[in-house]
């Protein structure tokens, strides 16, 4: 007999304690329903419900089979649903939301190249989020940005972003081809809300000349549309917007992977991040960046 | 906006790249003629026709017209030929430029040129026949702010004056940033002299940023404002630019009409980049 099927049929009827309402419950009709319930009280040699006069009651025997036969079903269905999904190697990743719907579909494909048997589970987390879910273990690794202090984390290679900035089309400079960091004085900024890049890039844009009237966090771009605040990020061809690269490239986002403990499987995960980025995210290794030159005019105490 | 009309060239001193308005035009040099004689001062001292360390003393006979340097001084001055051409550039000093002239010699200046091909470029008086001439024209060399009076000025007839055009310009300055218009030595001295140039209000306006470098020479006169140089950004590129104009008003503080030589520039390095 199919055990498992008949333990179905007693979980239904001890739910239910009534085998009319049971067999609907199954889409079946009540003798079969009998029949079974009866086969499996001579499988196991116990009577395991009390049918007297107008109600269905469980025996004692039937009681204490009750949550094993529950956990057993339970456990076979969970088992089936495993085997369908894959689960079991799930590895779940934190990313940050404003990177590229295409980069994260694109790392998801590359790492299931290489592990065509795990699924790659993203989630949206911003830098500070992810360290707490790596600590709690929501998640298995994540793509972080720098500068970042998290005791007990290890980092990937630090990958390089030279962001440029996003205008609205009728902003003066957008009729530059490209613009200075100290052209964008008095205007508002629009920055995602990374508490280590954002002190990062403050502070160089200080020094360049460039301190936001305001400073706005989030990824929404309706602040830059309406021409009311600029941002900085990745080339992107928006309606309406403008994105032309920073004169000199002042600024380097740097971002990595991260974990709390490497598996191997975290290695490649790490591997194909490094690849997507560089490939698709137009990120390139950390190198040493260019000495900043400062010219002489207009001159000291002059 | 600035009321000027203006000539310009400008060329990417790697690629080659240009891009002008009427850069072959005839133009007033005005004080822009201390660059090729900063030249010719360079290639004598590279072939020991004089010595560049030799001591000068400027007194009042020599002392020409002028705010800055030298010109200013009210005292005896001793100091060496190249001090001079420092003087000469980063302030404009018209004394230094009329002493050096006549040691280098006009015609060794346009013998220069002319090996170059330069030959729209000419350098027929110093500082001093400018302001002879101007005097004679109108009876004072300063100020001369009547429209009727600047128009009868032989200083602002490009066929009666120090000339170029702005593309000879920018062909000097090429020569200057690549080590062949004297020997390397000299012609990196020549570009930390050019990049001394105290002037912030023409060229260097339209590149506000701390890490661009704008080394350059200005050229002044009624209804003239000019300037050539070359502009460094902080990715290696380089530019040579000569924006030359005349202002429509014969004021001589507009501040504008300055800055738009910065604008200009900045456009054509921008297009150039592009």
């Amino acid at each position: 007999m199919d055990l498992v099927r008949h333990l179905r049929y007693f979980v239904v009827v001890a739910e239910e304690l009534h085998f009319g309402n049971a067999a609907i419950r199954l889409g079946m009709a009540q003798p079969p329903l009998s029949q079974r319930i009866k086969r499996l009280e001579t499988e196991l040699g116990t009577r395991l419900f009390d049918r007297s006069a107008r109600q269905v009651r469980l025996t004692e025997a039937g009681r204490l089979l009750l949550g094993e036969a529950r956990e057993i079903v339970a456990r076979v269905d969970r088992l089936k649903e495993l085997a369908r999904t894959g689960e079991g190697t799930v590895l779940k990743v934190g990313v940050p939301p404003d990177l590229a719907a295409a980069v994260i579909a694109e790392l998801v494909a590359a790492f299931r190249e290489d592990n065509p048997e795990v699924r790659l589970a993203p989630v949206e987390l911003w830098t500070a989020e992810q360290v707490a879910a790596l600590a709690d273990g929501t998640i298995d690794a994540g793509l972080v940005r720098h500068p970042i202090t998290a005791a007990g984390l290890g980092f990937g290679p630090a990958l390089v972003q030279v962001p440029g900035v996003l205008l609205a089309e009728q902003d003066p400079l957008a009729r530059f081809r490209e613009v200075h960091l100290a052209d964008l004085a008095g205007r508002d900024l629009l920055m995602p809300p990374e508490d280590g890049l954002l002190a990062e890039t403050l502070a160089e844009c200080r020094r360049r000349g460039f301190v936001p009237a305001q400073l706005h966090h989030g990824v929404g771009l309706g602040l830059v549309l309406a021409g009311a605040a600029v941002s900085f990020g990745a080339p992107a061809q928006v309606p309406g917007l403008a994105w032309r690269p920073l004169l000199g490239s002042p600024l380097a986002w740097r971002v990595s992977t991260a974990w709390r403990a490497e598996t191997p499987m975290i290695a490649q995960f790490a591997a194909a991040a490094v690849r997507t980025l560089k490939g698709r995210a137009g990120m390139s290794d950390e190198g040493s960046a260019p000495a900043r030159r400062v010219s002489g005019r207009p001159g000291f105490l002059s | 906006m600035a009321g000027v009309d203006g000539w310009l060239h400008a060329v990417d001193l790697d690629s080659g790249a240009q891009v002008g308005h009427g850069p072959d035009t005839p133009v007033v040099t005005a004080s822009i003629f201390k660059v090729p004689l900063l030249v010719e001062l360079a290639r004598q001292a590279d072939a020991g026709v004089l010595d560049w360390a030799e001591q000068v003393t400027v007194t009042d006979a020599d002392r020409v017209f002028g705010p800055t340097g030298v010109s200013a001084f009210l005292d005896d001055a001793t100091l060496s030929l190249r001090d001079l051409a420092l003087l000469m550039i980063a302030l404009s000093d018209n004394t230094a430029a009329d002493l050096l002239l006549a040691r280098v010699g006009a015609d060794r200046v346009n013998a220069m040129l002319d090996g170059f091909g330069f030959t729209g470029t000419r350098v027929v008086s110093g500082a001093a026949g400018l302001f002879q001439s101007t005097v004679e024209d109108v009876g004072r060399a300063w100020p001369v702010v009547d429209p009727e009076e600047v128009a009868r000025l032989r200083v602002l007839d490009p066929a009666q004056t120090n000339r170029s055009t702005p593309r000879e310009c920018t062909g000097l300055l090429e020569l200057i940033w690549t080590d062949r218009a004297a020997s390397p030595e000299r012609s990196a001295w020549m570009r930390t002299v050019l990049g001394r140039q105290v002037w912030p209000h023409r060229l260097a306006s339209g590149f506000p940023y701390d890490d661009v470098g704008v080394s350059g020479k200005t050229g002044t006169l009624p209804t003239v404002r000019n300037e050539i140089g070359v502009v460094e950004y902080p990715d290696g590129g380089r530019y040579a630019v000569a924006v030359f104009t005349r202002a429509h008003s014969t004021a001589y503080n507009q501040p504008r009409a300055d800055a738009v030589i910065g604008t200009a520039a900045r456009m054509a390095v921008d297009h150039l980049r592009g």
